[in-house]
């Protein structure tokens, strides 16, 4: 192998295979968007930004902006908090160690969408089993209808998307974790550093690369997630509790204006576009110094 | 015959079979929206029928789950890849007409086939003078009653006006504990049905002369009526969090007293819940008289790029022999839409059935308009603000006629 | 007590509450997959008997059989795929200075910023025009595709943290750059493969949008298709079938993380070896 085509043909497959089905696509869904398109998308005429114009002027669609932005940041922020103790204690060496491991893991056994739709059941107001615990535990008194207004169903679908975000990101981590040697630790005992100090000038900066990853993968994927709003609540009651994804499938596929739905599409992918560029520049230079 | 000529025989029987397979076969391709657990095993079964009475012609079929039978259709129908066949709600077909998208069958149609028919249900089907689809389903609403809860509250009949209704749910509910009058859903898919119930007794329409009825007094009255039945604790609580099939099963539980839904519900409680009792009256009237009942028919139509027109209307016809379609609703509890099925024993004696059969003539059928999820969508969501108590029903539901006759223009 | 004993009480009552709430869902699953059809819809805990037969009806009933076998090969397949094709890229990326090596990575990243619900008329588009509808192995390449990014990403972070002298010292012992890759560099990335692996596995295995608009037929649905038309736009939703067959579709899953979560151990410490 020539040294200087080496790493071309390397990359080469990968670059293929991705272009292919993710770039041609993409090109689709920009030619939908600026054209007029019938709801079986058939393309008619070129109307450049008219579907953009529509969307801004929608209230309905900047409320979910707002809120896929306040979904995403909480879902990811706390499924951060959360993963970080539980990879550093499934890192220790204790006994039941795999056991807990497979554990935390469990939810992801399950497909999204069959998880958001046992929630569903165990969310139900006269029938559902949450209720019945907390009411068995002498928690409340009354059934919670934890679907029927945004006040609580918002919560909760925040909490089931933390849940189910965990073992991702846990498993990161514990990768992460396993590649800082242990000397490193014992060296800095030695010269008499405590477990936070040891956390705080070994642990983090070795993490540091994997929780950027965690970060910006996470990111992307709440902010697209769609089985857990959709099964739970489908955006409602009245789109209290619309993300961008949930608003673009109704717009699309159910209202079929699917120069719209491509248009929101887009808009979807410049807003992570922008914050993923922010977001690597910044920590390519907190890399640097 | 000896051995050997029957082998013989076989050998040039089969070969015949071979080669006639090879030569003509057609595949039709059939996408089927699943209403039970029943409808993918029955059209298997239909379609082996056929095709061992056609081996000629291979029926493919393809069961889709409803909530994502129209992403299914959109995605198929902008790539052409859709089947030759599908089922769709009769409230899209002016859609899919307008694009040219199916093909009228009028050519097909014998004056014998359509007397297969009852007219009410194959009429929503017909579209400038043409017939698009054929009524693969039907049904009706009524309201279901626990007949244990109404004794115990002390009312003897169905109540026959929303007046006495609300009365009596004031009653059951002074029976205390977790049961309420009126199972009321507001969750999505015919959110916006349950509330035009209310409407169409009050006077209302969907569309009256092409702009919605929305903003009517009858359709403020009904919101507000509505509205009273949940502040006054008449309703199971949390009412948006409750989809029909929620509602429905806290009718099973006897958790509400009543529920308007269709026939199918019938079935379900046989074998979920033998043991309550029910009954079926109309859907309570208006204080002037009037009544109102939803009718609804789902099509199976035949897309114009078919390249299998003619085996496709031969499996059409098959599955709206008597025969098949009195094995059909009994699967899934609809109503006959064939006049010699509707004879069947199963369907003229059943009590329930008679109801729903006998409200017929009130049925409103989803108008002949464009863009109707659309307009389902905005309904259901000025409903659900106005049942969360977010907007004056008044200013709410004008603002959402406006947003409809947008749509409708 | 010993050191490990009391470390390990205090683990688990840290855990504890974490470890409730995921298994909540699961209990759900578990206690209303064995109650009778009329006593599914009544929240209780414990139900008045228990029917084990839900599952073997549940199995003969609901076609899961099939969607399980195809689940399997549309997600081993791709897996295999996909690390086939992340090696040699992450391996470029982390131990070759080429220009366009930053574009690559900013290109994956981009990639990966595209959901398959936002482009799944696209997708839909290309797929169909090639007459591949309903096909398994077009599934297959399609995950793979939308794997590649994390793998390469993931795959490259850990084979940076391999250190070349590894590599090199193996070069001065005359061995060819493509011997000491499988038989130095590689083995020491197993735990790496391994986490990708699930991943990707996982990801296949769950996917839902992709599977649903592609495949048409039912004896090629994967398993989230299959449960999932159980409940969705039924006129009636047996509760207790969905309910069992989610079980048994969570269960491969389950015994993979048993089985993998040894060989993640063991290979995890290998990876730790300076």
């Amino acid at each position: 192998m020539q040294r200087a085509t080496a790493p071309y043909v390397l990359i080469l497959p990968s670059f293929i295979l991705a272009a292919a089905i993710i770039l041609w696509p993409l090109k689709e869904i920009i030619s939908l968007s600026l054209h007029d398109v019938n709801r079986f998308g058939m393309i008619r005429d070129f109307i450049g930004l008219q579907h953009f114009r529509v969307l801004f002027a929608d209230p309905d669609f900047i409320a979910a902006t707002w809120r896929t932005l306040f979904w995403t940041a909480s879902v990811v922020v706390g499924t951060l908090v959360i993963s970080v103790p539980i990879a550093l204690i499934l890192n220790e060496d204790f006994y039941g160690r795999g056991i807990a491991r497979i554990l935390i893991m469990l939810p992801w056994a399950i497909s999204l969408t069959m998880t958001a739709i046992v929630w569903r059941w165990a969310l139900n107001g006269e029938s559902g089993m949450l209720n019945s615990a907390l009411r068995g535990l002498g928690l409340i008194d009354t059934n919670i209808q934890w679907l029927a207004e945004a006040s609580t169903a918002f919560p909760m679908q925040i909490f089931i998307g933390i849940l189910v975000s965990i073992p991702f990101t846990v498993t990161i981590f514990l990768g992460g974790l396993s590649s800082v040697p242990d000397d490193l630790y014992e060296a800095a005992a030695t010269e008499g550093a405590g477990s936070w100090d040891q956390f705080r000038l070994i642990t983090l900066p070795l993490l540091r690369p994997f929780i950027n990853i965690a970060f910006v993968l996470n990111t992307i994927y709440v902010f697209n997630s769609f089985p857990i709003i959709w099964a739970t609540t489908q955006g409602g009651p009245a789109n209290s509790t619309d993300i961008l994804v949930t608003y673009l499938y109704k717009t699309g596929f159910r209202v079929g204006k699917l120069g719209e739905a491509a248009a929101v599409s887009l808009i979807m992918f410049a807003i992570l576009l922008v914050f993923t560029i922010i977001y690597v520049r910044l920590a390519m230079r907190e890399a640097k110094s | 015959m000896t051995i050997r000529q029957k082998i013989c025989l076989l050998a040039g029987a089969s070969l015949i079979a071979f080669s006639t397979s090879a030569l003509a076969e057609t595949t039709v391709r059939v996408t089927i929206a699943e209403y039970s657990k029943g409808t993918g095993p029955y059209f298997e079964e239909a379609a082996k029928a056929f095709e061992a009475a056609n081996p000629d012609t291979k029926i493919q079929i393809e069961v889709v789950p409803w909530d994502n039978l129209q992403q299914k259709l959109t995605t198929d129908i902008s790539a052409g890849a859709n089947a030759d066949l599908s089922i769709i709600g009769t409230r899209w077909l002016l859609d899919y007409v307008k694009e040219g998208i199916v093909a009228p069958l009028d050519d097909h149609i014998t004056p014998d086939f359509k007397a297969r028919f009852i007219d009410t249900f194959l009429s929503p089907s017909v579209m400038n003078g043409k017939v698009y689809g054929l009524p693969i389903a039907a049904s009706a609403r009524a309201m279901y009653y626990n007949k244990d809860i109404f004794a115990k509250a002390g009312i003897d009949t169905p109540p026959a006006t929303w007046a006495d209704f609300k009365t009596d749910a004031e009653k059951i509910k002074k029976l205390g504990g977790e049961t309420y009058g009126f199972g009321l859903q507001g969750k999505e898919i015919e959110t916006d049905v349950y509330f035009y119930y209310g409407m169409w007794s009050n006077g209302g329409e969907i569309v009256k002369d092409g702009k919605s009825g929305l903003d009517s007094q009858a359709a403020i009255d009904t919101a507000k009526l509505y509205k009273s039945f949940i502040d006054e604790g008449l309703t199971q609580p949390g009412v948006t969090s409750y989809s029909r099939e929620d509602v429905q099963n806290l009718f099973k539980q006897g958790k509400v007293a009543t529920v308007i839904t269709a026939p199918f519900l019938s079935n379900q409680i046989k074998t979920e819940a033998p043991n309550l009792k029910y009954g079926v009256a109309p859907i309570p009237a208006g204080p002037s008289g009037d009544k109102g009942t939803y009718g609804v028919t789902d099509s199976i139509v035949l897309f114009e790029n078919s390249k299998n027109k003619e085996a496709a209307w031969k499996f059409l016809d098959f599955i709206f022999t008597k025969e098949q379609r009195t094995k059909f609703d009994k699967v899934e509890g609809f109503l006959p839409v064939n006049a010699e099925e509707a004879k069947d024993p199963y369907f003229a004696d059943n009590a329930d059935l008679k109801v729903f059969t006998s409200l017929l003539p009130n049925a409103r059928f989803a108008p002949v308009i464009p863009g109707w999820e659309d307009i389902a969508q905005t309904t259901s969501n000025a409903i659900q603000k106005i049942y969360l108590g977010q907007g004056d029903p008044e200013a709410t539901l004008k603002e959402a006629a406006a947003k409809v006759n947008e749509t409708l223009k | 007590m010993s050191a490990k004993l009391k470390r390990s009480i205090l683990f688990w009552i840290l855990l504890s509450p974490i470890v409730v709430v995921i298994l909540f869902p699961y209990a759900v699953m578990t206690i209303s997959s064995l109650k009778s059809a009329t006593e599914v819809l009544t929240p209780n805990w414990w139900p008045s008997e228990l029917h084990w037969q839900n599952f073997p009806e549940m199995w003969r009933t609901s076609g899961i059989a099939p969607a399980l076998a195809n689940s399997l090969y549309v997600s081993a397949l791709s897996t295999a795929l996909t690390i086939l094709v992340s090696i040699p890229a992450a391996y470029a990326l982390s131990r070759y200075q080429f220009a366009g090596r930053d574009a690559f990575r900013q290109f994956l990243l981009v990639s990966q910023m595209l959901s398959p619900i936002v482009l799944v008329i696209g997708l839909f588009r290309l797929v169909a025009g090639a007459g591949m509808i309903d096909s398994l192995n077009v599934l297959v390449v399609i995950y793979t595709a939308f794997n590649i990014a994390f793998c390469v990403w993931m795959l490259q972070s850990y084979f940076s943290t391999i250190p070349r002298d590894l590599e090199e010292a193996a070069w001065m012992e005359g061995a060819s750059r493509w011997r000491t890759l499988i038989s130095v560099f590689l083995p020491l990335a197993v735990p790496a493969m391994v986490v990708t692996a699930i991943f990707t596995f996982i990801n296949a295995w769950n996917e839902f949008v992709i599977a649903l608009t592609m495949l048409r037929t039912e004896g090629s649905y994967t398993l989230p298709i299959r449960v999932f038309s159980l409940v969705a736009g039924r006129y009636t939703v047996d509760w207790h079938y969905v309910m069992a067959a989610a079980f048994v579709a969570s269960v491969p899953v389950a015994v993979l993380f048993a089985w993998l979560q040894r060989y993640l151990v063991r290979g995890l410490s290998i990876g730790a070896v300076k």
